[in-house]
């Protein structure tokens, strides 16, 4: 059962056909990718997907409902979570509060109620730290729950964008390039752990990304784009030996590595 | 207490109620806001109509004027708060000047630019001191909140908190409203403590003078929000500086904080029961690292 | 009447042109409404002012120097007030915050050293006006305009026509692609700067021949921001559309209603096009890259 569908989407800037015609579905509980070359429109369909950019044509529905039109935050709350391509923390907070913001809909408590201290909000609020810290305690980052997440060295900023994104208990979760910067050890651990998060939260995943050893060894299914049209889907063996995929891409790539 | 204090506490806790609203809205939520002054004259003088027309009591006029400012800010600020943050603050800028023109203009009830002199004095002490602080109190417990938290991942970056599911607009209009209220009431108090309200004690130079306080502490922390509206009241007074080389510093000033410590005075530090006791355990950890340091001296 | 009115708004919608084009064109490179962009306006006023009387130099001289001024006082202003803010990619937030900042220092600077008094530009220009029927142009009026269509021209044919503009032009569209091509950013914001300044130099001279130079004349900034929104924030075509529209409009409302309500109608328009067309008359709003 397909969980997010894209039917001919299309998003032009002016003269600029960021995505043309895009079509591809995402079964429940896979994890796929959505690879090709810088400016292919790989970020443009995730702005699509999570409400940044309204589409010129076509549609995506998520769980048979459709997305259009429905505003960013809409979005993220009936499920689908995203980290960004350039990470996008929240600077002046601490790594606790990263995350432990991101768990605000787990909390109910109104405004009015915000104004006082009443017993039920503190409940909560416990409830969130909580929750908070055991999704730190999985990306290993508890103990700096105090330290300015702007302070953090990269491959723990990404890693703590992962878990302010689970925070959102989404049942699909879009990383854009979680690997980017990273050398083979901690792109090997990325893998593993993408892989642990998948199946102890129950996640669908869609993935963007360049390095090819994390799209070969992780995902189901893969499709290709480039210009903003597909050239390619299938299992990474399809798509590794797809003459297309190797001229428009691939082949750049084993030149690169 | 002599009139002269008090009155410099009473200034304060004006200019603190006004603060905090701001406080709130510009420094927490990131909206910038230039047009304080707009709701501080809807305050002022709808309470004054109250109290002087319909004789109404003093805490019913309070509130009305509060809630006048709450009530304006909610058709401002549902066409510019959906806009960058430049449009919003020229759009609050213009809503202070247009408040200043109409309230100039409508002669008949408003005693146009002339005013309106002979306001009861109900504003005192006690009074205003309790309300500031069940306000602060208040605010403080929404920033700690964890709609207070949603609000600074709207400052801090709108499109990420889009995506952890916070709806960006309704929390600036909410802070939007809790400023206009406090802002109202902040007015309402200075008109019934100065006894007379005119145009031109709302427009931009005072505008300017609220947001100064708030980018001197209170960006990031209400504490500093309370620390800078007492520094910034009480320093003036004492120092009676002439008012444009006042100005002058305030503006390098201004500069200076963005370059330096954007952060203002405090930064985020806030006076909790936490806080003390983690600056009582640094205090004394200093303490004891003397101590150990003169005893190691002692025995050369 | 209409047409007296007519001619008024066409020259105060001529000064708003020459401010409103400097301030989008800061506000194209480097995204931010320079709050402070009034405050230029009112030096290079001063400038051509104490040019004249101190200085006694010919018209023309005073308003390059006023140029000059101008585009030196905003370049120190970008050096002290932004650059660090850039350099960091401080939020915008704190540009506005240290715009402000700057406008109050300018502004009282201004007042305690110089003095709050208005001051007026010596007559430059016989003052009978021109006579067409029932229609009197004063002369000043004509040279507003004229200063104005040659300023707009000339900065017309640097942006479009030569290679520093259309490293201007790419700045304002992408600066980090822009600084890959080899465009120095910090080299473009200077130049930017320096013709937002110029331009705006020119204006000061313009409105205090007109009316009168004094310390807070850079109130006319938001007439400025106005007409950018008017017309299109970003851009240049548009503000100068949006400055006429705006000046023409404010007139009118002026005559027919009160002078009060000059100002009033001003923002009611800036609002009624928030509302209704928030991209402006020519601009396209752009969204922000995830």
């Amino acid at each position: 059962m397909a969980i997010l569908e894209f039917n001919g989407l299309s998003k032009f800037f002016g003269g600029v056909k960021a995505v043309d015609g895009f079509s591809y579905y995402v079964p429940e509980g896979n994890l796929n990718a959505i690879i090709g070359p810088n400016g292919a429109g790989k970020t443009t369909i995730f702005n699509l997907i999570t409400g940044v950019y309204a589409p010129t044509d076509g549609d995506i529905t998520f769980h048979g409902e459709s997305l259009i039109g429905k505003k960013a935050h809409e979005i993220a709350s009936i499920g689908i979570a995203r980290t960004f391509q350039n990470i996008r923390l929240f600077p002046e907070f601490s790594v606790l509060d990263n995350v432990r913001t991101a768990a605000h809909q787990r909390a109910d408590y109104s405004v009015l109620e915000g104004l006082f201290p009443t017993r039920r909000r503190k409940k909560q609020e416990q409830e969130l730290t909580d929750y908070a810290y055991k999704l730190l305690e999985l990306v290993d980052l508890a103990d700096r729950a105090k330290e300015l997440s702007k302070n953090l060295p990269y491959g723990h900023q990404r890693r703590l964008e992962i878990a302010r994104a689970l925070a959102l208990e989404p049942k699909l979760l879009l990383l854009d390039e979680p690997a980017a910067g990273m050398n083979p050890d901690e792109t090997a651990d990325l893998m593993e752990f993408i892989q642990q998060i998948k199946e102890k939260f129950n996640l669908t995943i869609l993935l963007i990304e360049h390095h090819m050893e994390v799209v070969m060894g992780l995902c189901d299914d893969i499709v290709v784009i480039d210009f903003g049209k597909t050239i390619s889907r299938g299992t990474p063996d399809e798509v590794q030996s797809d003459p297309l995929v190797i001229e428009a891409y691939l082949g750049v790539g084993e030149d690169e590595a | 207490m002599s009139g002269y204090y008090s009155g410099i506490i009473i200034l304060t806790c004006i200019n603190l109620l006004a603060v905090l609203g701001l406080s709130l809205l510009t420094g927490f939520t990131g909206s910038f806001c230039f047009g304080q002054a707009g709701f501080m004259a809807v305050g002022a003088y709808v309470s004054t109509l109250l109290t002087m027309n319909y004789a109404a009591p003093f805490p019913l006029a309070l509130f009305a004027g509060g809630l006048a400012g709450l009530l304006v800010s909610i058709p401002l600020g549902y066409p510019t708060l959906r806009l960058k943050g430049d449009y919003f603050a020229i759009a609050t800028l213009g809503f202070a000047e247009a408040m200043r023109l109409i309230i100039e203009n409508l002669e008949k009830i408003t005693g146009g630019s002339r005013g309106i002199p002979g306001i009861p004095t109900h504003t005192n002490l006690p009074l205003i001191l309790v309300v500031t602080f069940f306000f602060v109190w208040l605010v403080r417990n929404y920033v700690s909140s964890r709609h207070g938290r949603n609000c600074v991942a709207v400052r801090e970056d709108e499109l990420a908190a889009e995506a952890i599911a916070v709806d960006t607009f309704r929390y600036k209009q909410i802070s939007f409203a809790i400023n206009g209220f406090l802002g109202g009431l902040s007015g309402a108090f200075l008109a019934h403590y100065v006894g007379f309200i005119q145009p031109s004690m709302f427009g931009i130079p005072q505008s300017t003078q609220l947001i100064v306080m708030v980018i001197f502490g209170g960006m990031h922390s209400i504490t500093g929000a309370v620390l800078a509206a007492i520094i910034l009241t009480a320093l003036p007074e004492v120092l009676r500086a002439a008012d444009a080389w006042r100005l002058v510093a305030y503006g390098a000033v201004v500069v200076l904080i963005m370059i330096i410590r954007p952060e203002g005075l405090l930064g985020s530090w806030e006076l909790s029961k936490d806080s003390l006791q983690d600056l009582w355990s640094k205090l004394q950890a200093r303490l004891n690292q003397y101590k150990e340091q003169r005893l190691a001296k002692a025995k050369e | 009447m209409i047409l007296q009115q007519l001619v008024n708004g066409i020259s105060i919608g001529a000064v708003y042109a020459l401010i409103a084009v400097g301030y989008s064109l800061v506000y194209s490179v480097l995204n931010f409404s320079n709050f402070a962009h009034g405050e230029i306006l009112m030096l290079g006023s001063y400038v051509g002012f104490f040019a004249l009387t101190q200085l006694n130099v010919p018209f023309v001289l005073s308003i390059a120097l006023a140029m000059i001024g101008a585009g030196v006082i905003a370049i120190l202003m970008e050096k002290i007030g932004y650059r660090a803010l850039r350099l960091r990619q401080a939020p915008l937030l704190y540009f506005m915050i240290s715009a402000m900042g700057l406008s109050i220092f300018l502004q009282n600077f201004t007042i305690v050293t110089i003095g709050p008094n208005f001051r007026t530009y010596p007559d430059v220009l016989p003052t009978q006006p021109f006579t067409l029927g029932n229609l009197s142009i004063g002369r000043i009026d004509l040279l507003i305009f004229a200063i104005t269509v040659i300023s707009l021209a000339m900065l017309t044919w640097l942006i479009y026509r030569t290679k520093l503009g259309s490293a201007i032009r790419a700045a304002s569209y992408n600066m980090n692609v822009a600084s890959l091509m080899g465009i120095n950013p910090d080299l473009i914001v200077m130049i930017v700067f320096a013709l937002a300044g110029s331009t705006a130099g020119i204006g000061g001279v313009l409105f205090g021949m007109k009316y009168t130079v004094y310390p807070w004349m850079g109130a006319l900034t938001i007439k400025a921001f106005i007409a950018a929104v008017v017309g299109g924030l970003g851009s240049l075509p548009g503000a100068v559309l949006g400055a006429f529209v705006l000046g023409i409009t404010e007139t009118f409302a002026a005559a027919f209603v009160s002078s009060e309500f000059r100002d009033l109608f001003a923002y009611t328009l800036m609002i009624t096009i928030i509302v209704l067309r928030p991209a402006g008359l020519l601009g396209t709003l752009t969204q922000e890259k995830a």
